[in-house]
């Protein structure tokens, strides 16, 4: 904790203020401080930050990815009798066992599977399985139970509980909106899609030293400096920042997400110029994602948790061909990503978590698509992940209006990553216990 | 509970208090004009001129019903004959439909900054919050604007009305898949978010309080072929129902009106409406006295609204400039504070999405959280980039340019000079005064006035236009600027 909180000031003063004029921490942030302290004695509270940390990525593949056509169960005559247009012929899968594979153009993972580090959780999903992309994707974001509406994200309250006081870089969302996953009482985690648009831009053109016009905007974006922290202000009531008020819930928190906003700015730009990848990836925007990633990784940004996500997965119609493009783009880039992990070596360090909303229906419809279904499979991929087949393919035949039912739990994908990677106390976030599955090595 | 202000704390800054969460914000001389006229009075104003007729605006010009059915027959025909012509045309279509709901943010933003009547609109933007609808799944621009209509039609009025008006609107129907709601399977999607985020609230009904309401919402359907309502008598199930307690051949009017003489619902919408005027966590007490105010009005909006704008409550120093600007309010009191015009449509609706607002398409049928999870990192200094390309146009265009962009029109920097007295220039106290004033509805922060004051003083004897500029950009760059 000593630590944590010794970097932190140390990154205030040397990433952001540089050789500018004496500042004070903002009262806020000290009181930030102060209940850190009164934290440390708490189990559940962990030093996030450091180099050495183990590192979650969560892909979303929105949309609904088809799990039929990702993990094929070729061994079984209901697959071609329900898919006469979609189904993939038996000798394009890249078997994993006697009854299911990968689809023929998961190469990359199919390697993994090999090497050890690939887990394929098979039937995974919830009881009373929502159709809905938004509301199932809540779900899954919330990690609530189908019939309730939380608004906190499940990494959210990961940050909430475990995370207190940590570097804002704790959780990263690459993308332009905040996840549900991130949503959190207490918001950490810093979202962004190209850091050098991730920081402000001042009117002034040209570059060269801090302008005057950027030496006020940190002034007034979080650093106070010593005149001015005397409080000078008594008269007026209506007055924003007036130290007088008892409720500055709003105002602390705007001033805390700025100062988070541009300290994190700083460093991640200063990443992103710094380490460039000498492994190719393919073009594509998820491409982008995990390469932005693994840049971050390697420029030791203190996060736990990365956030990336793919879409297109609404296959309803013409499915063959877009979802053939998808899995080439999902694999292709898993690969580049994988292997730059592995020139870096931090493969160890990181696990890669797969889940989409929902699967689809087993039977095509009648536009060479297929509907919105429930159960699917998940991998879970890594250094230390344990490979194999987990969980079992659900039953083809006895169906639930028509779509797979679940055996596995996506909260207990999630508590197996809380407890046995990131080292978090599940029920604390998940409100309950679930069995852990043995995907850790 | 809910005195009347008394009217020695009517003052400009009340006055402004009034207009930035009631409306829009108001420019300094619509600040003052409506403190000189008086609490009342201009709560007078404000709330009983809120009507649909003196807030009446053209409609956008595609804005009608069209025949979807056979539209989707051509398709069809077009796609069996083989070839590319049905991909083309249903690819058409979808870009008709997209451009049209581009051209309704346009058409909404710009009556929300040039209304006589802001408090129509800012309640019309609360139920599209409440009964939120997404163009994402509705894909029609006419079935968004016709709910658009609607909302606004009842904004002010009755609730139970407009909740009824709800059930049988078109978008919201396909929305919550009501739509498809058969006699033999009740769809319960509609039932579920009736209880759970229109009426009640969770916790306030049963599951089989849900199926038995979800049967006597059937028969409900869209007719393709004009695109309206019609209800399908043979669809309906018009057995025996029992609902809370209540038991009968109930339909859903019935329902609804069971459902809005729990107390449950007035505390509900008591909870929701103070949350969004006045302060992100009421307290019971504040709740529980305008549920009752709801009660007594039946339900009418109207008197309930001029009984809070006129209360003490409202105005408490504690929620002054304590809610954090949605984004569609900073977008429109942000351009009218700086005597600009509202951005292109495609950079209006690329800047509402990166913020987190983006009219006719919230994340999910619970609407916009709202309060703090306006801001994160990433649209906090999107929104301080933003003031940017408000205040400097091309210059500093924010953010990615899509397909879409290519044909915005290149945007000037603002005339300092409409906000900007040529005698003041000179006179950074005076000025930052008056400028605070007008960006932040009152004399502004004592620290960062001192870091204002003395950015003018550092760039004296420079006062041109471009440092003018970038001092409004500092003013707006700031945490304070983000609330109203």
């Amino acid at each position: 904790m000593e630590t944590t909180l010794h970097t932190r000031r140390e990154f205030l003063r040397t990433s952001a203020l540089g050789a500018a004029a004496a500042w004070t921490l903002p009262v806020f942030l000290e009181k930030t401080f102060f209940a850190l302290d009164a934290m440390a004695a708490d189990a559940a509270t962990q030093a996030a930050t450091g180099k050495d940390n183990t590192i979650l990525v969560v892909l979303q593949m929105a949309g609904g990815n088809d799990g039929l056509n990702m993990v094929v169960p070729f061994a079984d005559d209901i697959y071609y009798r329900s898919r006469p247009k979609l189904a993939l012929p038996a000798d394009k899968i890249l078997k994993l066992d006697d009854y299911a594979g990968l689809n023929g153009k998961l190469t990359g993972l199919k390697a993994l599977f090999d090497e050890g580090h690939l887990a394929v959780v098979q039937g995974v999903g919830y009881p009373n399985p929502n159709r809905s992309h938004f509301r199932s994707t809540e779900i899954w974001q919330t990690a609530s139970d189908a019939d309730r509406t939380e608004s906190q994200g499940w990494l959210g309250k990961y940050f909430d509980s475990c995370c207190a006081g940590a570097d804002p870089t704790v959780g990263v969302a690459i993308g332009e909106q905040t996840p549900q996953a991130f949503v959190a009482k207490r918001p950490t985690g810093v979202t962004f899609s190209k850091p050098e648009q991730f920081r402000w831009q001042p009117s002034e053109k040209g570059g060269g030293a801090l302008s005057a016009e950027e030496v006020f905007f940190r002034q007034l974006n979080g650093m106070e400096d010593d005149a001015a922290a005397v409080p000078t202000d008594g008269g007026s009531i209506n007055t924003i920042a007036g130290g007088n008020k008892p409720n500055q819930s709003a105002l602390d928190f705007l001033q805390r997400t700025a100062l988070d906003a541009q300290l994190s700015s700083e460093k991640i730009l200063a990443i992103a110029r710094k380490y460039k990848s000498t492994i190719p990836y393919p073009p594509g925007p998820l491409s982008a994602s995990l390469s932005m990633i693994a840049r971050m990784i390697a420029g030791g940004l203190p996060t736990r948790v990365y956030y990336a996500s793919q879409g297109g997965f609404d296959t309803h119609a013409g499915q063959l061909n877009a979802h053939d493009r998808l899995m080439t783009g999902f694999n292709d880039a898993l690969t580049a990503f994988v292997a730059d992990l592995k020139q870096q070596g931090n493969f160890d360090r990181v696990m890669l978590m797969t889940f989409s909303e929902f699967g689809r229906r087993v039977a095509e419809n009648a536009n060479g698509g297929t509907d919105h279904g429930a159960a699917a499979p998940m991998f879970v991929l890594g250094g230390k992940v344990k490979a194999g087949l987990f969980g079992k393919y659900p039953s083809l035949s006895e169906l639930d209006h028509g779509d797979l039912k679940f055996n596995t739990d996506f909260r207990a994908v999630y508590g197996t990553i809380l407890e046995k990677w990131l080292k978090a106390p599940s029920e604390t976030v998940l409100g309950r216990k679930f069995t852990t599955l043995p995907l850790v090595g | 509970m809910f005195d009347t202000l008394p009217s020695r704390d009517w003052n400009s800054e009340a006055a402004a208090h009034l207009l930035n969460r009631a409306g829009f914000g108001g420019t300094p001389d619509e600040v003052e004009s409506a403190h000189k006229q008086g609490l009342t009075a201009t709560v007078d104003r404000v709330v009983e001129g809120a009507t649909a007729e003196n807030g009446s605006f053209p409609a956008p010009a595609w804005a009608h019903p069209e025949n979807i059915k056979e539209r989707r027959m051509e398709i069809r025909a077009a796609k069996e004959e083989g070839g590319t012509e049905g991909i083309d045309k249903m690819k058409e279509f979808r870009q008709m439909q997209n451009a049209n709901v581009l051209d309704l943010r346009r058409w909404w933003l710009e009556r929300m900054a040039t209304t006589s009547t802001p408090l129509l609109e800012k309640m019309t933007l609360f139920w599209h919050g409440h009964f939120a609808t997404s163009a994402e799944k509705v894909q029609n621009g006419y079935w968004m604007w016709l709910q658009n209509e609607t909302l606004r039609h009842h904004a002010l009025g009755n609730f139970v009305a407009l909740t009824k008006a709800m059930s049988r609107d078109p978008a919201m129907m396909i929305y919550l898949d009501l739509q498809q709601s058969q006699k033999e399977h009740p769809n319960e999607n509609w039932a579920r978010e009736l209880m759970e985020l229109f009426t009640v609230g969770i916790g306030n009904y049963s599951e089989n309080d849900i199926r038995e309401s979800a049967r006597a919402f059937t028969g409900y359907r869209v007719d393709m072929t004009n695109q309206q309502f019609r209800f399908a008598v043979r669809q309906y199930d018009a057995g025996q129902k029992s609902f809370m307690g209540k038991t009968g051949t109930l339909t859903g009017d019935d329902i609804i009106d069971i459902l809005a003489a729990q107390p449950a619902c007035a505390q509900f919408i008591a909870k929701k409406l103070w949350r969004f005027f006045v302060e992100d966590e009421p307290s019971p007490r504040i709740v529980d006295g305008l549920a009752a105010r709801i009660r007594q009005h039946k339900y009418e909006m109207r008197p309930v609204l001029r009984e809070m704008f006129c209360s003490a409550e409202f105005y408490a120093p504690a929620v002054r400039l304590t809610q954090i600007k949605s984004p569609v309010q900073y977008l429109v009191q942000t351009t009218k504070l700086l005597g600009a015009d509202l951005p292109a449509p495609p950079v209006a609706q690329n800047a509402m999405r990166q913020m987190g607002q983006l009219l006719f398409a919230p994340p999910n049928v619970k609407g916009w959280d709202g309060g703090k999870a306006w801001v994160s990192t990433s649209t906090l200094l999107f929104r301080y980039n933003f003031a940017n390309y408000l205040i400097n146009g091309d210059a500093m265009r924010p953010a990615a340019r899509g397909p879409a962009m290519a044909t915005v029109p290149p945007r000037n920097p603002i005339d300092v000079a409409k906000i900007v007295p040529a005698e003041l220039r000179d006179k950074p106290g005076e000025l930052v005064t008056l400028l605070c004033q007008r960006l932040f509805g009152g004399p502004g922060p004592e620290r960062e006035r001192t870091a204002f004051v003395q950015f003018l003083e550092k760039r004296a004897p420079d006062t041109s236009d471009q440092t003018m500029r970038e001092l409004l950009h500092l003013m707006m760059s700031t945490p304070q600027f983000q609330l109203t």
